[in-house]
């Protein structure tokens, strides 16, 4: 057998990981293996045999057209991003949003970012913020059966993300 | 010397002092941060890592959760040290490979971390002994809080935070826990427990060594999505899903106890006469026949031992612990030695 990874030596060290009650496999000649840290048994079950693996498929979205646009921070186009499978900076989640879009609802799903907000940042996030607080602050009015002013609270949040 | 230091010292969650300890070893919170302005580490030059780092250490002597934390530099570290803190789960098999600019804040009880410049710039971990998921949220929420009023998050209130690789984009947030399974693995329900539970959403995974032996029949069951969920909802769907797996466990064991309860002693016996006795082992066999150890505590079979001490053990045998420990690179048929000797040593004194 051949080692996936440079695929010219012969794999000595084979390695099956269980994701999902599927076993996949990654067959390493013992200089690959070496390279990646993998050459002795170690107590971590936690990370992952896939991950190692170069090149992301998942960032693999057939384009009908060329991408000319680079983003104007990084300078990285989508081809760059794709490539890697990692993306270069805040700004390019905006220039190339229209790439980056379907990609994201693809491993995400089509939602929209409800958890934590920093407390610090850009203007236009500030009411985020409050918004999340306030948020935390309902459930613990609810945890502690305080519903009148859980009440006013909710119609609060309601009346904040309305504004937005 | 630190790293000497942290190898003569266990993490507290070793401790095994957590609800649900016995299966459920640690668990495990992860946020990914990144600094609004600068180009995420894969692709950064080395003077935007350096400014990021600056920016993040200072932020990090300020925080009162971090700031009397072990500062470790990356690049000042020898193949062997990374590879102890990656045994230790201190850092990710990527960080370990070492780089310029990169460095590691540990809280010196091993329950928090901040890795800088990994693949995002900021990854900062809690673990904590048991199923305490909701208190390992709690501490990185704080921490991450107090880190964030002198760091401008990279965030969009669409996509929340923005990081490096889109399977983190939202909260950033990865919500884990570890568990031992034995008896499910014992009982061949493994396979189908494992795929239902990428049914309800979430990755769960074994390693497999070399061969085809489980490793220590230990799992890892963690969120897949991190937009669109509130973290506490993320993290309430992990922990729930992990007390039906402990509860599962809890079932095969009462199982496999009335159905072979003698060849399950058996086993158990054997792997601890072994242990207490063998002059060569290696870390695959030891972690063997440590896990078989572990459930026979669990079950009450050898009162003198304790889960804290076989926790540790696992810790202490693995080669880059051995070598730091010692001071020296050491082959493997030396280091398969002295492992047998510090079990030996560890369990004999608890006879």
């Amino acid at each position: 057998m051949i080692c996936q990874v440079c695929g010219e030596r012969e794999a000595t060290f084979h390695f099956k990981e269980m994701i999902n009650g599927e076993v996949e496999e990654l067959h390493l000649c013992e200089i690959c293996a070496k390279e990646k840290g993998l050459d002795e048994t170690f107590f971590m079950p936690s990370f992952s045999l896939s991950n190692l693996m170069a090149g992301l498929t998942e960032l693999e979205i057939p384009l009908s057209e060329e991408i000319s646009v680079s983003c104007p921070h990084c300078g990285l186009s989508y081809e760059d991003i794709k490539r890697k499978g990692k993306i270069g900076c805040a700004l390019c989640y905006q220039v190339l949003k229209e790439y980056l879009t379907p990609l994201l609802e693809r491993i995400q799903g089509k939602v929209r970012h409800s958890g934590k907000v920093p407390r610090k940042g850009k203007v236009e996030d500030q009411g985020e913020r409050r918004i999340y607080e306030l948020r935390k602050e309902l459930e613990k009015l609810v945890k502690k059966e305080e519903y009148e002013r859980a009440a006013k609270l909710r119609d609060e949040i309601r009346r904040l993300e309305k504004e937005k | 010397m630190i790293i000497q230091e942290m190898a003569n010292s266990t993490s507290q969650w070793l401790r095994g002092d957590g609800p649900e300890a016995e299966i459920v070893f640690s668990c495990r919170v992860r946020l990914a941060r990144n600094l609004e302005g600068f180009t995420f580490p894969p692709w950064a030059h080395d003077s935007v890592l350096r400014d990021v780092s600056d920016k993040v250490l200072n932020a990090v002597n300020k925080s009162d959760y971090l700031k009397n934390s072990h500062l470790i530099n990356m690049s000042e570290l020898s193949s062997i040290e990374r590879r102890f803190l990656l045994e230790r789960h201190l850092i990710s098999l990527e960080f370990s490979a070492g780089g310029s600019r990169r460095f590691l804040v540990t809280e010196k009880g091993g329950m928090l971390s901040l890795m800088i410049n990994e693949e995002d710039h900021l990854r900062l971990q809690s673990i904590l002994s048991g199923l305490q998921l909701m208190d390992a949220w709690r501490l990185s929420d704080k921490v991450d809080d107090e880190l964030g009023r002198n760091l401008d998050y990279a965030f969009l209130p669409q996509w929340g935070y923005l990081t490096s690789c889109p399977t983190n984009t939202g909260t950033g947030m990865r919500a884990s826990c570890m568990l031992h399974l034995p008896a499910l693995v014992a009982t061949h329900k493994i396979d189908e427990l494992l795929k239902n539970i990428s049914k309800l959403g979430l990755v769960a995974r074994g390693l497999y060594g070399e061969g085809t032996k489980s490793q220590g029949d230990f799992f890892q069951i963690s969120n897949q999505v991190t937009l669109g969920l509130r973290e506490e909802e993320i993290v309430d769907n992990v922990g729930r899903v992990t007390r039906q797996v402990v509860g599962q466990e809890k079932r095969a064991r009462e199982i496999l106890l009335k159905r072979n309860g003698t060849q399950l002693k058996d086993q158990m016996g054997r792997a601890y006469g072994i242990l207490l006795n063998a002059h060569f082992m290696s870390s695959q066999e030891a972690i063997n026949l440590l896990s078989r150890l572990r459930l026979g505590v669990n079950l009450h079979l050898f009162p003198q031992l304790n889960i804290p001490v076989l926790n540790e053990l696992f810790f202490m045998i693995t080669p880059a612990q051995l070598q730091v420990k010692e001071g020296k690179e050491m082959t493997p048929s030396v280091r398969d030695e002295l492992r047998a000797k510090i079990i030996r040593e560890r369990l004999g004194k608890l006879r």
